[in-house]
């Protein structure tokens, strides 16, 4: 029982990671009615980039101070890749058919690969000195990783402020109307290119600190583009357009993985990569439009 | 199908369907095979590689073409079918306890090649079933589990048996078709030239029946399809079935070109390599397999050649600079990802519209009729 809750606790900790992640890719599919499979690679590139900063920045300050001016630059530079990605790629894509689209970011994720690979290696690198103590936190007889509880708090923060900037600010409520109706919003004035932009933009944000996170858990290599796959799995979950959605399909796939590899792996070695894409599928038999995704109504 | 030259009329529809419409076309095929046939003699042996290698993309984008390109069923887990045959056909020719004189006539690996077919076939069917509900992402994302979920299964279930780590080796000789033993460049050419011609031929002759029409309309408009009475879901999961049987084809053939099976040969990349072969040829058109395939092993090829030209410069000439040479095959693979991208964004039609329009000039020259 205490292993079970164990297990729950931490894959609630370590799907709010993928729930970040997936919130960016959400906003994209919305936004663009782009299907994005370079998520892991965006995800890589943001661990590598923070590691980058913070190898800079821990020479010169304390290390918390140094991780999160690393954290920052983070964002800043997923801000600028953001914007760049969609300038030079994809807004030359709008309006080609939706698997065009979609090669063209399985080309951006060989790119990514391959670029952060030339320049980092594929050595597996970790934070030092660690920034989380190694030492498990106890909550109420529950035996948490330090690296995992901060990493929750630390999504959830970036959760929230999201979600405060779609409800509240002029550019996300344009980001909404644009997710909502297309034409409406542009006939009202609302710049479909700025939304776009911003949606890499944010996207390549969240994955950053999303790849930060994974990075610091497990160390930098490339797994950790594949567990920046595991999003695919949680927005399919969740619904493709929802927010809440890929919130709550996020976790699920951490709590899955978790009880996988706690119990599985046993009986079947392996299990924690499949167990989320065996679920899925199955769930898929029965909700083909996820929890909460938009039912198409086709007619002839 | 392009434009017939100016004067050519036919008056049946039998003769509209035919595989050779023209004697200029049943010479231009003629003039193909004989081509074909000589092309060992034609390059030197280290090309060799390079022909065995686009005819195993073709055998395998065979399929994601017809789920694609004719039936509209996307799929990104086409590199699990190719695993499940070659390493069904590894299996039977290594482990099962085959009879001396079936050894002897060299049946052993011809059988195994439609026992891979059928393996991956009735695997692929399993994943094709979601396609009955969902669509459009819904299903690629039941298609990649396929990927993942068997790649897995294959790496901790099947790389066990036997005690070896992770790849099974083909002990030479093994590979053999009737009296042939596959043992070198031009053979495993000559023998994947067949199977091709075999695949492509049989894929045509689909496309031209019952079935292929009912998978264009299934593309087309599915919901349109069902109400004119075309069994929606039974069309779409025999195209998984057949998509599956080229793919373990596919598998089957690539095991006797590398004599060994191992699990890195079928990563996700090349599910996605495929995709990428037949938007790049032309979705929805059996030329554009063949052309996507060329492009992208050749693209390769020089890529190598110039990347293993350039780091032979660095060593001799600047050896300080001899850190690049590390990165390079990096360097390979970010440049081919551009190439992907700049391809799609400035051709989106693929290679084979272009080759249309190229064929239609001709065809019609000097009188052009279709305006363009």
């Amino acid at each position: 029982m205490e292993l079970f809750l164990q297990l729950i606790v931490t894959g609630v900790m370590l799907g709010s990671i993928f729930a970040l992640v997936s919130l960016g890719w959400v906003l994209i599919y919305k936004c663009s009615g782009v299907l994005n499979l370079a998520m892991g690679e965006l995800t890589m590139i943001g661990g590598y980039v923070c590691l980058a900063f913070y190898q800079k920045f821990v020479t010169i300050m304390p290390v918390n101070y140094a991780f999160v001016l690393a954290l920052i630059g983070t964002i800043f530079i997923g801000l600028i890749l953001g914007l760049l990605t969609e300038r030079v790629f994809l807004r030359k894509m709008i309006g080609e058919p939706v698997l065009a689209v979609i090669m063209v970011t399985v080309g951006l994720s060989f790119f990514f690969k391959g670029l952060v690979f030339m320049i980092w290696d594929t050595d597996t690198q970790v934070f030092l000195p660690r920034i989380f103590s190694i030492e498990p936190i106890v909550i109420w007889g529950i035996t948490v990783g330090a690296v995992y509880l901060w990493s929750f708090i630390a999504a959830m923060i970036l959760m929230v402020i999201f979600i405060c900037f779609f409800k509240y600010t002029r550019w996300g409520l344009s980001m909404q109307a644009c997710a909502d109706d297309e034409m409406a919003a542009l006939s009202l004035g609302v710049s479909a290119k700025f939304v776009y932009a911003l949606a890499w933009a944010i996207a390549f944000m969240a994955a950053g600190v999303g790849g930060t996170l994974l990075g610091n858990i497990n160390g930098l290599n490339y797994s950790v583009s594949s567990l920046g796959l595991l999003v695919l799995p949680a927005v399919v979950l969740g619904g493709l357009n929802s927010v809440p959605g890929a919130i709550v399909g996020g976790i699920t796939i951490g709590i899955l993985q978790n009880l996988a590899g706690g119990y599985g792996e046993a009986y079947i070695p392996g299990s924690k990569e499949v167990a989320p894409f065996v679920f899925m599928v199955i769930f898929l038999l029965f909700k083909p439009y996820g929890l909460w995704g938009w039912e198409r109504i086709e007619r002839v | 199908m392009s434009y017939l030259p100016c004067g050519t009329y036919f008056e049946s529809y039998a003769d509209d369907q035919k595989w050779w419409r023209t004697n200029f076309i049943k010479s231009k095929m003629i003039v193909m095979v004989v081509l074909l046939a000589a092309v060992p003699y034609l390059v030197g042996s280290q090309w060799m590689s390079v022909f065995y290698t686009i005819n195993y993309y073709i055998l395998a984008a065979l399929g994601v073409q017809l789920l694609i390109g004719y039936c509209g069923q996307i799929t990104l887990g086409h590199a699990a079918f190719v695993a499940v045959g070659g390493y069904t056909s590894a299996m039977m020719v290594l482990f099962l306890p085959w009879p001396q004189f079936m050894v002897d006539a060299g049946l052993v690996y011809p059988i195994s090649i439609v026992c891979a077919g059928f393996a991956a076939a009735i695997w692929s069917v399993l994943f094709g079933l979601p396609s009955a509900r969902v669509k459009g992402f819904y299903l690629i994302m039941t298609t990649m589990a396929a990927q993942w979920i068997t790649l897995r299964l294959v790496i901790t279930q099947l790389s066990k048996i036997g005690g070896r780590e992770q790849s099974f080796p083909l002990p030479p000789g093994v590979i053999k078709i009737g009296p042939w033993v596959i043992d070198s460049d031009e053979k495993i050419y000559y023998f994947s030239v067949i199977l091709v011609l075999i695949c492509l031929v049989a894929m045509g002759n689909l496309l031209r029946s019952k079935i292929g029409r009912a998978w264009i309309a299934i593309r087309d408009n599915d919901i349109a399809a069902e109400t004119m009475g075309v069994n929606i879901i039974v069309y779409k999961l025999l195209a998984f079935f057949v998509a599956g049987f080229f793919a373990g084809i596919a598998g089957a053939f690539w095991i006797s070109a590398l004599f060994f099976v191992s699990p890195e040969n079928y990563e996700w990349f090349y599910s996605l390599l495929w995709v990428g072969i037949i938007l790049i040829g032309g979705v929805g058109s059996i030329q554009g397999i063949v052309f996507g395939s060329a492009f992208v092993v050749l693209v390769f090829k020089f890529l190598e050649m110039g990347v293993l030209g350039l780091s032979d410069v660095l060593m001799t000439s600047y050896p300080e600079w001899g850190w690049v040479t590390t990165k390079i095959i990096f360097f390979k693979e970010s440049v081919f990802g551009l190439a992907i991208i700049f391809f799609l964004i400035y051709e989106p039609n693929g290679i084979s519209y272009r080759y249309w329009q190229i064929k239609n000039y001709f065809n019609l020259w000097p009188f052009s009729y279709t305006g363009k």
